[in-house]
């Protein structure tokens, strides 16, 4: 028999069921809404702390150099009264075109017979090391050598330096500096063409207008360098600054990637006229001489020193 | 998140003054009932408004009989509408205006990007804003410091980058423009900015246009523009004071110790703001001196700060400024090696400039008529300054005259026109270039009219004319076309596209000079660099949770002038880069649902290429981070803010020097007690060494105290 007790039982059976199953419904879609707000603003909060500390793996950042080369500079004649400072310059590349490829180090005690010095740099493998003057109120002129090292008897291939690695001093890096050698500033100097023939060397960098008093140079420092001029080209001004005397060679220089410089790197002289024996000789008579009109032929299959 | 933010309602007072057309009030904060100086007041879809002063007040006069819509908004604040106000209003009703402050912004800050007063969200242009707020969080003195924090910005050197906008050229000209209240601020000969000018304690706000902006500013505006609005007087007497007090920590290394002595810091800030009569004045002064963490950097300084504002006629008022710095201040080109990072070259020892630079502007605004505002802007720029260097001693003054009158026609409420007319004159005596006049004319125009209801066009264009009594002239025309789209109330899409151009400054034309063995050369027939930017964007604000930006640019560059040794090691600026920079920038604020905790984080990828040498753009990193997270509880703030600046790929002067990314974490704890702030502060807290510049370290790690009142 059906008694109506069991269907007001039943009935509150099902309504506890349906809110119980609605109660649980909402909380859980409280609970999801409550967490998936939250779970995003903390996984926002997270990517920032993340980001930060990915990149607060945090370092020293920079560290003083320890590693260079050191060695003793040895002056040989007088010091010039217009010495402004002196001091040890590396270049990666030989000559410098740049102020990028050289390291200066501190300036040299001046007035002395023999310098210890250190150079601190980082690794680098160094084609040339020498020793520049400079002028008091001029600037750096880093073709200004008194000095270069070298590690063989052939003085017109400078020294090659190699650092290795961040904690190697390389040491007896020793130059000798002749002051004679200091260049004063003058206007002074020698103007004319450079015309080429034939096919430039594959290697060809730059190149350099050179004079030296000697019609057979010793090494780089009897020479005057001018400033690189950058291969190919068919013909090209030229300005080379010269201190007062007698030039007796006046020539080009080509400076070739990996190749050494010798004499064997001259490819054009100047000759007073066509077929002369000699090179031609030039007089700079004071410091405001300028010669004008100077022409230079380059053959690249006819260097004067091939050989 | 409403039981987050109790306080969120605003209630509003006003004061209808009893003359007709007028509308005077005052803003506060609703949880403090703090004056609030810098609010934003603007009626809507008229040309009249102002900014609040530093008592929170406000006064709009000469509006024409009718029914206004009120908006006052500022940085960190739920921005406020008052709709239906009657003008001439009820003669001595009077309200109170509460700002409620919000950890999330909301879109709706007023700019003057375009020249006017404008919504943030109406420009579209990419723009950046630092508030008195942020300045105080902060406690930098000096702007560029400030701006570091700013996302998409980096310096190097004193150098400003806004998405490497400008690389480094040796501190000659800038190619991001600085205004000081709307005046172009660049002396005539270095042309380069002078952040030391206007301390960030006189500074409301400052305001960073990304991109080309030239259409508007003409000149310098190649990368951006910096608008720093100082703080307007007060209408009741109030007196800020500052005293802050630092110290320098040791050097990581022993090499890099190059003294036993103390390193330290300290300035001291007063300014006082009251009215006289029917003139609100403000007097500000300043003294800032440092030992310096490095040799040759030290400097005191001096500044003094002077405003007065007074409305003329009931249509028209006027305000002059004065800012003045002097000070003398160490220099040191660069390191004396790696080895000695903090030392100088030893002949360089004592080598130091004297500076003294002064500004003056007068300020006529005048609101011919409901829908039209004439601004009359007279400016004097005086920059003098004497190197006294062991090699050579140089000693230069630029002076700068500039006029600009400016109209704002509300043609509709959907329709703006900006035109104006600028002239300058440039007077440079000086041993570095030279004695030289330079000239300088132009014309604009900026249409912004709504062709939607949600869709908003602006076009404009800017004639320059240049004349230099060497004889060398130069002219260029700089249009800029924008778009903005309220896709929804709560998402915005921009597009921008303008020119900007950038002549020469006097210093790279004429430098002929010799410092630390190094010949400057001149160059007489320098061309302007030019530049167009784009930029695509959008701005999401998902409620309290988040405010997202997300912005992509390119900006091409033609003819950038660069320091380029010739083949005597004489160091000239010639034009040679054809450049680009493209990159994504995105900028979010979010609340991490713990109260009183808010989170920044920018981040800036950038693509930066020489196209003529094929190769990356010099001085400009490929990335840029900034996060900040900030908490308050009660009276106290606390507030930690990374920055990382990935390595430059590649530099001009020294390229086999160390380089390496700059990451800097500074650390920031503030309590209030009622009119008195003491904060203290940790810079670079894990002492990391890095340079901008090339062989110059930035400031090591170091401690200051700050304490700061309002009476």
């Amino acid at each position: 028999m059906h008694r109506p007790g069991q269907a007001v039982h039943k009935a509150n059976a099902w309504f506890l069921a349906c809110f119980f199953v609605f109660f649980i419904r909402s909380m859980a879609a409280t609970i999801a809404e409550f967490f998936l707000e939250s779970a995003m603003r903390k996984g926002l909060f997270l990517i920032t702390g993340l980001l930060a500390l990915g990149g607060c793996s945090l370092d020293d950042g920079l560290q003083p150099t320890r590693s260079g080369f050191s060695g003793t500079i040895r002056f040989k004649n007088a010091w010039p009264a217009q010495t402004d400072q002196v001091l040890v310059v590396a270049a990666t590349r030989f000559p410098p075109s740049a102020i990028a490829d050289i390291v200066m180090s501190d300036p040299l005690p001046l007035h002395q017979d023999s310098v210890d010095y250190t150079l601190f740099t980082t690794p680098q493998l160094f084609a040339a090391v020498g020793v520049v003057w400079k002028e008091k109120n001029q600037p750096w002129d880093v073709t200004n050598l008194i000095g270069l090292y070298f590690d063989s008897d052939n003085l017109f291939n400078p020294g090659k330096v190699h650092v290795r690695n961040r904690d190697e001093m390389v040491e007896n890096i020793d130059i000798e500096a002749d002051l004679s050698k200091a260049k004063r500033k003058v206007t002074s100097g020698i103007e004319g063409m450079l015309r080429t023939r034939g096919e430039w060397p594959p290697a060809s960098q730059s190149l350099l207008m050179v004079a030296s008093k000697p019609i057979l140079p010793f090494g780089l420092l009897d020479i005057s360098l001018g400033q690189p001029i950058e291969a190919p080209f068919d013909s090209s001004r030229f300005f080379l600054n010269l201190q007062p005397g007698t030039y007796r060679l006046v020539g080009a220089l080509l400076i070739e990637k990996g190749a050494d410089i010798g004499l064997s790197s001259v490819v054009g002289l100047y000759y007073k006229k066509a077929g002369d024996l000699f090179p031609g000789a030039i007089t700079i008579a004071s410091d405001t001489t300028i010669i004008r009109g100077v022409e230079i032929h380059i053959d690249f299959n006819k260097r004067p020193f091939a050989g | 998140m409403k039981q987050l933010y109790p306080l969120l309602l605003l209630f509003a007072t006003f004061v209808f003054s009893q003359t007709e057309g007028r509308l005077s009030g005052q803003a506060v904060d609703a949880k403090t009932g703090e004056p609030l100086p810098g609010v934003n007041i603007l009626l809507v879809d008229t040309a009249i408004g102002q900014a609040t002063d530093l008592s929170g007040r406000f006064e709009l006069s000469g509006i024409p009989a009718g029914v206004y819509t009120l908006r006052a908004s500022m940085v960190g604040y739920r921005s406020l509408q008052i709709r239906s106000i009657h003008i001439p209003a009820k003669p001595g009703a009077r309200f109170t205006l509460a700002l409620e402050p919000i950890l999330i912004q909301e879109a709706d800050v007023v700019v003057t990007a375009a020249k006017r007063r404008q919504s943030i969200q109406d420009s579209p242009n990419s723009v950046g804003v630092l508030t008195s707020r942020d300045l105080v969080q902060k406690n930098e003195i000096y702007l560029d410091k400030m701006l570091e924090n700013a996302s998409g910005v980096n310096f190097i050197g004193s150098q400003i980058n806004i998405r490497g906008s400008s690389g480094y050229n040796y501190g000659a000209g800038t190619r991001v423009l600085m205004l000081i209240d709307g005046v172009p601020v660049l002396p005539g000969d270095s042309g380069d900015l002078k952040w030391d000018l206007v301390p960030a304690t006189q500074v409301e706000r400052v305001e960073i246009i990304k991109g080309a902006g030239s259409a508007l500013y003409g000149s310098s505006a190649l990368g951006g523009v910096v608008n720093i609005i100082t703080k307007s007087a007060t209408d009741r007497p109030l007196t800020h004071l500052r005293f802050s007090a630092g110290l320098y920590d040791k050097p990581s290394f022993p090499e890099w110790r190059w003294t036993d002595r103390l390193l330290h810091f300290d300035d001291m800030d007063v300014d006082h703001s009251r009215r006289i009569g029917k003139s609100q004045i403000l007097l500000a002064a300043g003294r800032h001196q440092s030992t310096g963490y490095s040799q040759n950097g030290s400097y005191q300084r001096m500044n003094g700060s002077f405003k007065w504002f007074r409305p003329v006629s009931t249509h028209a008022n006027l305000t002059l400024a004065a800012n003045w710095e002097a000070g003398k201040r160490g220099t040191g080109l660069m390191w004396r090696s790696q080895r000695r990072a903090l030392e100088v070259s030893p002949e360089a020892v004592g080598d130091h400039t004297h500076s003294d630079k002064l500004s003056v502007n007068a300020f006529h605004q005048w609101a011919a008529r409901s829908t039209l505002a004439v601004k009359t802007r007279l400016s004097y720029f005086r920059n003098y300054w004497k190197n006294i260097f062991h090699d050579n001693i140089t000693a230069s003054t630029a002076q700068k005259f500039g006029l600009e009158i400016q109209g704002d026609y509300q043609r509709s409420a959907v329709h703006v026109l900006t035109f104006g007319t600028e002239e300058t004159w440039d007077q440079v005596q000086s041993g570095l270039v030279g004695n030289h006049d330079q000239y300088g004319l132009s014309a604009y125009v900026q249409d912004e009219r709504r062709l939607l209801r949600t869709l908003s066009l602006t076009l404009g264009g800017r004639y320059d004319y240049q004349h230099i009594d060497t004889g060398f002239r130069d002219e260029k025309f700089s249009p800029k076309a924008g778009l903005v789209w309220q896709a929804h109330s709560s998402i915005s899409a921009r597009f921008s596209s303008g020119k900007g151009f950038r002549a020469a400054s006097m210093s790279e034309r004429f430098s002929d000079s010799i410092y630390s063995g190094l010949r400057l050369a001149p160059n007489p027939e320098l061309r302007s660099e030019t530049a167009w930017s784009h930029e695509i964007g959008a701005n999401i604000r998902l409620g309290t949770l988040m405010n997202l930006d997300i912005a992509g640019f390119s900006s091409d560059y033609w003819n950038l002038i660069e320091p380029v040794p010739d083949e005597a090691q004489n160091i000239q600026f010639i034009n040679v880069t054809r450049a680009r920079i493209s990159g994504l920038e995105t900028m979010a604020k979010f609340n991490p649902g713990i109260r009183g905790l808010t989170c920044d984080v920018s981040y800036t990828l950038m693509n930066p290429r020489d196209l003529s040498l094929n190769e990356t753009l010099a001085y400009r990193p490929r990335r840029l981070l900034q996060t900040g997270l900030a908490y308050q509880f009660g009276p106290v703030e606390l507030s930690v803010d990374y920055r990382y600046i990935s390595r430059l790929d590649q530099v001009k002067l020294y390229p086999m020097d160390d380089r390496v990314a700059q990451k800097t974490v500074d650390l920031h704890i503030g309590f209030q007690w009622q009119a008195w702030h003491l904060s203290g502060h940790v810079y670079n807290l894990f002492n990391h060494n890095h340079t901008q510049m090339e062989r110059t370290l930035m400031p090591i790690r170091h401690f200051v105290l700050t304490l700061r009142a309002a009476v």
